[in-house]
């Protein structure tokens, strides 16, 4: 998560973990399969944990990390689903991503904080691609 | 007229399924995508310079609990959303 490594001196950084996006009883993508990361859609708070670990356990995933509930209140807060990103800045929404996939540009984030803090690049990250976030 | 309307929207769900097919892939894709996803996918209504709002969230351990606003300090919170699959 090279966005985090970049700026973590700077900002803090949460991940939120929402509903599944491709599971295998819904709409599942042949690169799950691929990348052998195959899950049912969570139907209790428990599974939604334990697919959580994993992904933190697989890619070693830094930053501070939170599971949504089954009533998915963060995801109905912020239309977060399938993935977005926000930037909080005192209490206020100070940028706003577009819906994922297709609007998904954690570019953009990364401009919003270098226009904050200036470019910062430090070494490359060797997580995998499919890791969701930048 | 009503042959014209008819073959009209014929080609207007024509163009529908042929899009969401290259969008998603393939027809089975398609499938997935309005069946799955569109009921799911919400534009919202958060602006820049809303204020945030608030949710509780489970910790990792399955245990412990804590508020998007408890974690939102002097510096900014980049809060990204996202699942495994």
């Amino acid at each position: 998560m090279q966005i985090y490594k970049d700026y973590k001196d700077h900002a803090d950084f949460l991940t939120v973990y929402v509903r599944e996006a491709h599971p295998t009883d819904e709409w599942q993508m042949k690169s799950n399969v691929k990348e052998d990361v195959c899950y049912a859609q969570p139907k209790t708070l428990e599974q939604r944990v334990a697919i959580a670990n994993d992904f933190v356990k697989r890619f070693s995933y830094p930053t501070q990390f939170g599971i949504d509930d089954m009533s998915n209140a963060a995801n109905d807060a912020y239309a977060a689903w399938p993935e977005r990103i926000y930037i909080i800045e005192r209490g206020r929404i100070a940028y706003r991503g577009g819906m994922g996939p297709f609007n998904y540009h954690p570019e953009e984030a990364r401009t919003w904080l270098a226009a904050r803090y200036g470019e910062v690049k430090h070494e490359a990250s060797t997580a995998t691609p499919d890791q969701k976030s930048n | 007229m009503l042959k014209w309307i008819g073959a009209a929207v014929v080609l207007l769900i024509l163009a529908v399924v042929i899009g969401l097919s290259v969008m998603a892939g393939g027809l089975r894709g398609a499938y997935g995508m309005v069946r799955y996803a569109l009921p799911h996918m919400h534009r919202g209504t958060l602006r820049v310079g809303d204020d945030a709002p608030d949710a509780s969230l489970l910790a990792l351990d399955g245990s412990s609990r804590f508020h998007i606003r408890e974690r939102t300090g002097a510096r900014p919170l980049v809060i990204v959303f996202g699942s495994y699959t």
